[in-house]
C-alpha cells in the first residue's frame, strides 16, 4: 500500500521515497493494461544483443534480499535477477505458467499442486527444486526473517510440500482468490538458493542470488546496481518472444532521488530509461521522436478524501454526501496532474478486478445545490459570513495533507467553503499523517493506495482494521461480511457481484471523497527497444539496445 | 604551543559532546515513529511493539543516549534502521566521495578568488575591479542549488558536454565542484583583494617599484605571499564549511557523498545513521578548525596562542 504524491516540488521526491518504503502487501504502482497503440516503442531493426540498459531509480534499495525488504525498488532490481511460479501475461493480462510449468487447484479452492520446470539452475549452480521453494517459503514465513512483504503475500499458506522434486503443494487455511496474482508479483517471491543464503550470511542481502535472466554483478553504495546478463537462461515465461538469453549484456540501475535530476540524465543520456515520471513533463517527451512513453493506469486510487466517521459532524450522512458533491473532481485533475487521470467514483478503479461501472452512474456528482440543501436538512444555515452553522457552531473541519498534496488540499478548501464549510489545511509530514490517520486524530485527509486486488478493501473499511487502515473507523455489519466474503470467493463471477455490493455501500455511506485515478508513466531513450510495461512490472526480456 | 594544541584539542571534545546531544534530542523531536516507517502502514501493533523493543527505542530517552554514547566512545556508532549495516561503514563509504568534491571545489575556489582578486587589486577602481566585485557580489547571492540548476541545464541538458548522475570521475565532478567553488570564492576573492591593496600602498612595494622591479614580480613575489597569510585561514575554515556543505549540492548533481546519505537518512527516520553522519561531520569540522589554527601560527608566528600573556 503506498502514499502518493501529486505535487512535483524537491520536497515531493523525499516524500515519494518514503511511501516506496511504506509500500506493503502490493507489488506496487502496476499496470492494467499496456495498450500497444499507447506503448509505440519504435521498432527500427531486428534484436540485437549487447549493449547496456540504464534505468533511473529513485530509491536505493535497502537490501536485495527479498524477504527482508518492503521497497518496491528492490522488488524492482530483484525481479530481474530471479522468476517467479506464474507471471502476467503483458498482453492479455492472463496468468501464464514461468517457473511453474503447469498448476492445478483443487475443488474446495485450499490445494494447489504446481509442476516445477526442470532445468532451471541458479546461477550458483544450485539446480530449482520443489524443495528449494518450499524452503524459500518456509524462510518467508518464519518469523525471525523479518519478512514483511513477502509473508503478506503469502499469509494464506497453511502447509507447504515437496513429495518430489517436480512436485510442489501448497495447502491454504482458506480458499482465497487473490493468492495466484500473489504468486506472479515480481522480486518478492523469487526463488532462493539456500547454498547461496548460507554461504554470504546477513551479507545475503548484498550478494543476491536468483534463477532469472540477470546476475546480481555490482553494488556501489549510493550510486548503482549492477547485473550482467545471465547466458544460461532459456526459462523465461511463456508470453515472450525471446524464448533464450536476454539481449543486452547488462542493466544497470542508478539511484537518482530528485525528479529533476532523473530528468536532466535521461536528457543528457546518461540513463535511458527514467521511471514514474510526473504527467506534468510527459508532454515534452511525446512531442521528442528520440523518446517514447510508456504508460499504465496505476492499480488504486491516486487521490481520495478520508472522513473519519467519529468526528460528530462528519458522522452525519448528508454533510459527507454535501462534501462529496462539492468537490469539483475535472478541475482537480486537470490542476493537479495535468488532466492524465480518471474521476473516480467509488473506491477501486478500473483496473481493478471487481470494479463495477454503474459507480459512474449512482456514484456522487457535482451538485452545488443539492450540496447545500443536504447540509440544511441536517440543520445547517449559512451565517452573515457564509459558513454554515448549527446551533451558533461554524461547520468548520481540519483536512491533514502531506505536502505535496497542498495544491489539491487547497481546491478542495476551496470548493469546500463555496457549500460553507471552512476547512483549514493541516500540512505534516507522511509518518506524522499516517499515525494520526491511524489513531483517528483528524477530520478530513487525503490517502492514495495501489493494490493489485479489490481485497485492499478489506484493510481499508473492515471493522477489525480499525487502528490500522480504516482510518473512516468504518464499523458496517453488511459491509463486514461482504468484505470477508469477498476474500473466500473463488468463482470470479460470484467474487464480481459481492465487490459491486461492496462498491455500492462505500458509495452511499460516503465514506470517503474519491477524487482520481492517475496513471504511472515511463520514458524510454529510443535506443531501447521494446521496452513492455507488464501489468506488474517493467519488461526487458524482448528488449534490445541499439548498436551503432 | 603544545598547550595550546591541547587546549583546542579539550574545548572540541566538548563541543562534540554537545552536538550529540543536541542532535540526539533534536532528532527524537522530529515527528514520525521509525519503527512504523520501517514496518509499513499494515504492521500489526504486536510487531511494532517486538521492533521497537529490539531497537531499544521504547526506553527513556536518557537511557538511549547514554546507551549511544558509550558504544559511540567505543567506535559502534550503530547500526542503520535501514540497510542494517555499521553506520560507520556507510559513512566511510560515503565519505571519501565528499572529500573529493569538497577539495576539489576548493581548489577551484582558490584559483578563481585568488586571481579574480589580485587582478582586482592591480586594477583598482577601474571598470575590470567593478567587474570582479561585481561577480563577488553575484557569488555571495546566487543560491547555490540555483546555480547548480542552471549549470546542469546549459552544460548537461543543451550541450551533452558533462553527464549527470553518471558516476563520480573526472568529467562527473566538474559541474558541482564549480558551483561549489564559484559561491567559495567570493570571500576568498574580497580578503585577497582587500589584501592586496592594503600591501600594495606599502612602503616596501614602493621601493621595489622604485627599484625597477617589474609588475607582475611585485605583485607575486612581495605582495601575494604577505597577504596570504589571511587567506590561508579562510580556505582552511572553507573546507570545513565545504565538507559539511556540500548537502544541497549532492542532491542537485547526485553526487553519492555524506550529504545525500544524510537526507536520505533523516527521511527515513534512520536515527544511528542521522546520528553517526552528524557527529561525524562535527569531529571533522572541529578537527579542521583545530589544525588550521595550529597552521596559522606556524605561518604567522605573529599570532598569539594565548601561551604567554592571555
Amino acid at each position: 500500500m503506498g502514499l502518493k504524491h501529486v505535487s512535483k516540488s524537491f520536497l515531493l521526491l523525499t516524500i515519494l521515497a518514503l511511501s516506496m518504503i511504506l509500500i506493503i502487501a502490493c507489488s506496487s504502482d502496476s499496470a492494467s493494461t499496456s495498450n500497444p497503440d499507447k506503448n509505440p516503442s519504435k521498432v527500427t531493426s531486428s534484436p540485437q544483443s549487447g549493449g547496456t540498459i540504464t534505468i533511473g531509480l529513485k530509491e536505493e534499495p535497502d537490501t536485495l534480499d527479498v524477504h527482508k525488504t518492503a521497497m518496491s525498488a528492490a522488488s524492482n532490481v530483484t525481479s530481474h535477477i530471479g522468476g517467479t511460479l506464474l507471471a502476467i501475461n503483458p498482453d492479455t493480462n492472463e496468468l501464464e505458467p514461468y517457473l511453474a510449468e503447469d498448476y492445478q487447484v483443487s475443488d474446495d479452492g485450499k490445494t494447489i499442486t504446481f509442476k516445477i520446470r526442470q532445468g532451471v539452475v541458479f546461477t550458483d549452480g544450485t539446480p530449482l527444486t520443489a524443495q528449494v521453494y518450499k524452503d524459500t517459503f518456509d524462510r518467508i514465513l518464519n518469523p525471525e526473517t523479518g519478512a514483511t512483504v513477502a509473508a503478506s503475500l503469502i499469509a494464506g499458506i497453511e502447509y507447504i510440500s515437496a513429495p518430489d522434486d517436480q512436485t510442489l503443494i501448497i495447502e491454504l487455511k482458506a480458499p482465497s482468490a487473490p493468492f495466484l496474482r500473489n504468486l506472479a508479483s515480481p522480486g518478492y517471491l523469487q526463488p532462493l538458493s539456500k547454498a547461496a543464503i548460507e554461504k554470504h550470511g546477513n551479507d545475503y542481502g548484498r550478494n543476491p542470488v536468483g534463477a532469472g535472466p540477470f546476475i546480481f554483478k555490482e553494488w556501489v553504495t549510493g550510486q548503482s546496481i549492477t547485473l550482467d546478463r545471465n547466458d544460461a537462461f532459456n526459462w523465461p515465461q511463456v508470453s515472450s518472444k525471446n524464448q533464450g538469453k536476454a539481449y543486452p549484456d547488462h542493466i544497470v540501475y542508478k539511484f537518482i532521488k530528485d525528479d529533476q535530476t532523473m530528468l536532466a540524465a535521461l536528457d543528457s543520456g546518461s540513463i535511458d530509461i527514467a521511471m514514474g515520471v510526473a504527467p506534468k513533463d510527459v508532454q515534452r517527451y511525446r512531442n521528442n521522436p528520440k523518446y517514447y512513453v510508456l504508460e499504465n493506469e496505476r492499480q488504486g486510487l491516486g487521490l481520495f478524501l478520508e472522513m473519519n466517521l467519529e468526528n460528530k459532524v462528519l458522522s452525519d450522512l448528508n454533510v459527507r454526501t454535501a462534501i462529496n458533491m462539492a468537490i469539483n473532481k475535472d478541475a482537480i485533475i486537470k490542476a493537479v496532474i495535468n488532466g492524465e487521470g480518471t474521476p473516480a467514483y467509488g473506491p477501486i478503479p478500473g483496473t481493478i478486478f471487481g470494479y463495477d461501472p454503474n459507480v459512474e452512474n449512482y456514484g456522487h456528482k457535482l451538485n452545488k445545490d443539492k450540496a447545500i440543501s443536504l447540509l440544511e436538512q441536517s440543520g445547517f444555515k449559512k451565517n452573515g459570513k457564509g459558513i454554515m452553522e448549527k446551533d451558533g457552531k461554524e461547520l468548520a473541519l481540519e483536512l491533514s495533507i502531506m505536502a505535496p498534496q497542498s495544491q489539491a488540499a487547497q481546491m478542495v478548501q476551496a470548493m469546500l467553503k463555496d457549500i460553507g464549510i471552512n476547512v483549514n489545511i493541516q500540512s505534516m509530514e507522511a509518518g506524522t499523517l499516517i499515525e494520526k490517520a491511524t489513531k483517528g486524530e483528524y477530520d478530513l485527509s487525503f490517502l492514495s493506495y495501489s493494490y493489485s486486488d479489490p481485497d485492499i478493501l478489506f484493510l481499508l473499511f473492515h471493522s477489525s482494521q480499525i487502528g490500522g487502515l480504516n482510518h473512516v473507523r468504518a464499523q458496517n455489519t453488511e459491509l463486514d461480511k461482504l468484505l470477508e466474503e469477498g476474500r473466500t470467493t473463488i468463482d470470479p463471477e460470484e467474487r464480481k457481484k459481492v465487490y459491486a455490493s461492496i462498491q455500492k455501500i462505500v458509495v452511499e455511506n460516503a465514506y470517503w471523497a474519491p477524487i482520481y485515478a492517475e496513471k504511472n508513466f515511463y520514458v524510454v531513450n529510443n535506443r531501447v527497444q521494446n521496452v513492455k510495461l507488464s501489468k506488474v512490472t517493467i519488461e526487458y526480456q524482448d528488449s534490445w539496445v541499439q548498436q551503432k | 604551543m603544545k598547550q595550546f594544541i591541547v587546549n583546542r584539542v579539550l574545548s572540541g571534545i566538548v563541543v562534540i559532546f554537545g552536538i550529540s546531544i543536541f542532535s540526539f534530542l533534536l532528532i527524537h523531536l522530529i515527528p514520525g515513529d521509525p519503527v512504523k516507517i520501517m514496518l509499513g502502514i499494515n504492521a500489526s501493533p504486536e510487531q511494532v511493539v517486538k521492533l521497537t523493543r529490539h531497537l531499544g527505542l521504547d526506553k527513556p530517552l536518557l537511557v538511549q543516549y547514554g546507551q549511544y554514547i558509550t558504544n559511540v566512545i567505543q567506535g559502534d556508532f550503530g547500526t542503520s534502521l535501514k540497510t542494517g549495516r555499521p553506520v560507520l561503514v556507510e559513512i566511510l563509504e560515503r565519505f571519501p566521495e565528499t572529500v573529493k568534491l569538497a577539495v576539489f571545489g576548493l581548489l577551484i575556489s582558490v584559483v578563481i578568488g585568488i586571481s579574480l582578486g589580485i587582478l582586482a587589486a592591480r586594477f583598482k577602481d577601474s571598470i575590470i575591479d567593478k567587474l570582479c566585485t561585481a561577480f563577488a557580489t553575484l557569488g555571495v547571492s546566487i543560491p547555490s542549488f540555483w546555480l547548480a540548476i542552471l549549470l546542469v541545464m546549459i552544460f548537461s541538458v543543451q550541450l551533452s558536454w558533462f553527464p549527470i548522475a553518471n558516476g563520480t570521475g573526472l568529467r562527473d565532478l566538474i559541474l558541482p565542484a564549480i558551483t561549489l567553488g564559484v559561491v567559495a570564492s567570493t570571500m576568498i576573492m574580497r580578503l585577497t583583494r582587500n589584501g592586496m591593496i592594503e600591501v600594495l600602498s606599502n612602503d616596501y612595494i614602493r621601493t621595489a617599484r622604485a627599484k625597477g622591479l617589474r609588475n607582475h614580480l611585485i605583485l607575486f613575489r612581495h605582495a601575494l605571499r604577505n597577504v596570504l597569510i589571511p587567506v590561508v585561514t579562510v580556505i582552511g575554515l572553507q573546507l570545513a564549511g565545504l565538507l559539511g556543505g556540500t548537502v544541497i549540492i549532492e542532491q542537485v548533481f547526485n553526487w553519492p557523498g555524506l550529504g545525500t546519505l544524510a537526507v536520505g537518512a533523516i527521511f527515513s527516520r534512520d536515527f544511528p545513521l542521522i546520528q553517526g553522519t552528524i557527529l561525524f561531520m562535527g569531529v571533522v569540522y572541529i578537527t579542521i578548525n583545530i589544525l588550521v589554527d595550529v597552521l596559522y601560527s606556524i605561518i604567522d608566528p605573529r599570532v598569539d596562542m594565548g601561551t604567554k600573556g592571555a
